[in-house]
């Protein structure tokens, strides 16, 4: 899984950049699978992928399109999808992206990881043990994807601005 | 030739009718269209703040694009500040998100009768009731309209009180703090009571020929992350210019009486980053991210960047750098420029110290030096045209007008845009780029850095001549502006950030030319982009002409000009702006 460093995010999107380059030559953050979240009035920046989660909601396909791959990357069937949305909306964090009837999951590149070679501020890493996060605190169906984006970047984001009210210095 | 035509939106905002059409066939993108839209479609001797107006907002082909910092959006109008041509970028996510719904150029014609935003989502565009945003901040609109659209990541380009009061200096910001400051392109927005434009976008921007394009932008990255600047910049943008000015005897302290300010170490950069910085933050697709976000238990925002943060301490003479912070997140919310405001409060302050205007004059606020009072209170009142605020929105120069000669001679703006945070005496480059550009007092129109490096071989190779390397040299600062300004409207239309092209000078023609040529799979040369700059430069000029402008308008405030600097290291410094400007004009071939 893609990992994001939210003390050091500084939401510059170079990842959405370089992930929809990387697999369709082009730049749009709807090609995107990694999308920042800016949290403008709170300062609060942080690029949001799929964390291949314990719960993995988004597994409950209608038309069983979807798989879990290796390193635990959600794999689709395209043959299969109807372009449903189940998945895109199922998922707690709004980590799936969809473009001209795909859903879009992070493939981390097959190993590439282009958004973590582009980050300038070294915000995200590569995590091979692949934790299986849990997003079980995150109800599934409140708002749309970018909004449930936004409120797991609200919550991830009240440690860091308890350390600025309290003065604690996080420097990168 | 035409070398790309992009979409253009037209909005008439008096019938409320939206038309699809292309940009000009003359330009490159961004301001280059916009000043050949204005010439071609604006009566001279119109009111900037009547329906006659027109407000062009545009993007370019690169904006979007995998080229780093390609980010900004140019807004343009005839300027409610100066009369002449008006025109300012911000950066951030805005311009961005508007070439992927798909559109290269907005011109918005007419005046609504009613409060309306303008909402793009892709090929759908609508014009919608704005009323309930009325007296919002620009921090409240854009919250307000992401969560009442349900979706916290649309752009946001919003007027705050100072635009909806017509403030002459009132900003276009987008993502809170990023604001097309300057000419009062805010107050133009207002006066067609359009209070935002909200804008969501999907659509890709693609490079037709991609491995090339690529190339290309891993070399400008490159270009950048090895440059002597980067890690400074990083650290601190441009409010690490402070230091530097210091050094140079150029700092504008207690509004240009001195240019040594004793309490230095307490507002410069270093100070700022340790007592107020809680991160860094950054516009789209830029490794620099230069940008700082201040926190406090009573004021948090994006900023301050070097004007204002110089213009709220060293210029008001204020040592209280927490205080200066607060001002500059209060001026982008209430939608003001901060070079403006900043200018006209430390003016106040030295007509007080002069005994040109008693306290009477300013509803009784104390106006002395680094005044608390005048800081926190003048802002608001300003944006809301209330008491004294009411004539000050105004500017300095119509306001200097109704407060008598001793005002006037006071006065630091030339064709009434206010003059950014330096003494130009010392920065002879710099003086000459405030005196003739079109926007009138302004620095940004395209830095002439170079005098600013002692970079001899860079001086040469770009215009020819050593000497245009230091800044206290006369010589060769006719072309040094001229080729600052050509680059300064590349970066306009290549919609790039000009601290990067402009200041660290890692774009040149060259590296655009490329640029261009990948992005839209034709040969296009430097030299082709050059001529499309000239043209348009004649284009910004001939509207001024148009609008009035005479030579000796192309000058600097009197007070630089008739004794020489005071003290500090520049100590003595006297400037010849005629000599000056003579030598641009030859290079310009407007003998």
């Amino acid at each position: 899984m893609i990992h994001c460093n939210i003390s050091i995010c500084v939401g510059c999107r170079m990842c959405e950049v370089s992930c929809s380059s990387y697999h369709f030559g082009a730049v749009s953050p709807g090609l995107a699978r990694i999308r920042v979240a800016k949290l403008e009035e709170t300062g609060i920046d942080m690029a949001v992928a799929c964390l291949s989660c314990a719960e993995k909601p988004c597994l409950d396909c209608p038309t069983e399109a979807l798989a879990v791959g290796a390193d635990g990357v959600i794999v689709l069937d395209a043959d299969l999808c109807n372009a449903c949305r189940t998945c895109v909306e199922a998922c707690p964090i709004g980590a799936i992206g969809f473009y001209r009837d795909r859903p879009l999951f992070c493939d981390l590149c097959d190993g590439a990881t282009a958004c973590v070679k582009a980050c300038p501020s070294a915000a995200l890493s590569y995590l091979e043990d692949n934790r299986e996060t849990s997003l079980a605190a995150f109800p599934p169906v409140r708002g749309n994807p970018n909004q449930r984006r936004a409120q797991y970047v609200q919550v991830q984001g009240a440690p860091l601005r308890a350390c600025w009210k309290n003065g604690v210095r996080v420097e990168p | 030739m035409t070398i790309y035509r992009g979409s253009c939106l037209r909005v008439d905002l008096s019938e409320h009718r939206i038309h699809r059409g292309d940009t000009p066939e003359n330009g490159i993108g961004g301001r280059t269209w916009n000043s050949v839209t204005l010439l071609r479609e604006l009566e001279p001797g119109i009111d900037p703040l009547g329906p006659e107006n027109i407000l062009c907002i545009s993007v370019g082909p690169l904006t979007g694009s995998e080229l780093i910092a390609a980010c900004r959006f140019i807004a343009s109008a005839k300027s409610p500040l100066t009369g002449y041509l008006g025109d300012s970028g911000a950066r951030g996510f805005f311009g961005p998100e508007l070439r992927w719904a798909g559109h290269d150029q907005i011109v918005f014609t007419g005046a609504s009768d009613r409060w309306v935003y303008l909402l793009i989502d892709n090929d759908r565009v609508e014009i919608r009731d704005a009323s309930h945003l009325l007296g919002l901040d620009i921090t409240e609109t854009t919250v307000q309209l992401r969560r009442e659209l349900q979706d916290p990541d649309l752009q946001v380009a919003a007027i705050g009180p100072a635009g909806e009061n017509l403030v002459r200096y009132a900003i276009i910001s987008c993502n809170l703090a990023r604001a097309a400051g300057r000419t009062g392109m805010g107050a133009v927005m207002g006066s067609k009571k359009l209070k935002a434009i909200v804008v969501r976008g999907d659509k890709p921007v693609k490079p037709v020929d991609a491995e090339f394009f690529k190339k290309v932008c891993v070399q400008l990255r490159k270009n950048i992350e090895g440059h002597g600047e980067f890690e400074g910049r990083r650290l601190y943008g441009t409010t690490r210019i402070m230091d530097s000015l210091a050094r140079m005897g150029v700092l504008p302290a207690y509004h240009y009486r001195s240019t040594v300010f004793e309490d230095l170490e307490k507002v410069n950069a270093r100070a700022l980053r340790r007592d107020h910085v809680v991160k860094s933050k950054s516009c789209y697709n830029c490794n620099v991210h230069c940008s700082r976000y201040n926190y406090s238990l009573f004021s948090e925002g994006e900023g301050p960047e070097y004007e204002a943060q110089a213009a709220f301490t060293v210029k008001c003479g204020n040592s209280d750098l927490g205080l200066a912070v607060g001002v500059s997140n209060a001026v982008n919310r209430l939608g003001l420029d901060c070079i403006s405001a900043g200018e006209v409060i430390a003016w106040l302050m030295e007509c007080r110290h002069e005994g040109v205007i008693s306290e009477s004059d300013v509803d009784g606020i104390d106006l002395s030096w680094g005044s608390r009072e005048a800081l926190l209170r003048l802002p608001e009142l300003i944006a809301k045209r209330e008491g004294i605020g009411d004539l000050l929105a105004e500017g300095t120069k119509r306001a200097a007008a109704k407060f008598g000669s001793g005002a006037v001679k006071l006065t630091a703006e030339v064709k009434g845009l206010e003059l950014f945070s330096a003494d130009p005496r010392g920065i002879k480059g710099y003086a000459l780029m405030n005196a003739v550009n079109s926007r009138g007092g302004d620095h940004y129109r395209g830095e002439p850095m170079i005098e600013l490096t002692d970079n001899e071989e860079l001086a040469l190779r770009r215009v020819g001549h050593r000497e245009a390397a230091h800044r206290w040299e006369e010589k060769g600062k006719g072309a040094l502006v001229n080729y600052a300004e050509h680059l300064g409207l590349l970066s306009d239309s290549m919609t790039m950030c000009k601290n990067i092209s402009c200041c660290m000078d890692v774009v040149d023609f060259d590296l655009a030319a490329e640029a261009y040529s990948g992005l839209l799979g034709k040969s296009i040369t430097s030299r082709d982009l050059w001529e499309a700059c000239s043209h348009v430069s004649q284009v910004e000029r001939e509207f001024n002409l148009r609008e009035g402008l005479r030579p000796e308008d192309d000058t600097l405030p009197e007070r630089f000009l008739d004794r020489p600097i005071p003290d500090g290291p520049a100590q003595g410094t006297t400037i010849n702006i005629r000599r000056l400007v003579k030598d641009y004009y030859r290079e310009k071939g407007w003998e």
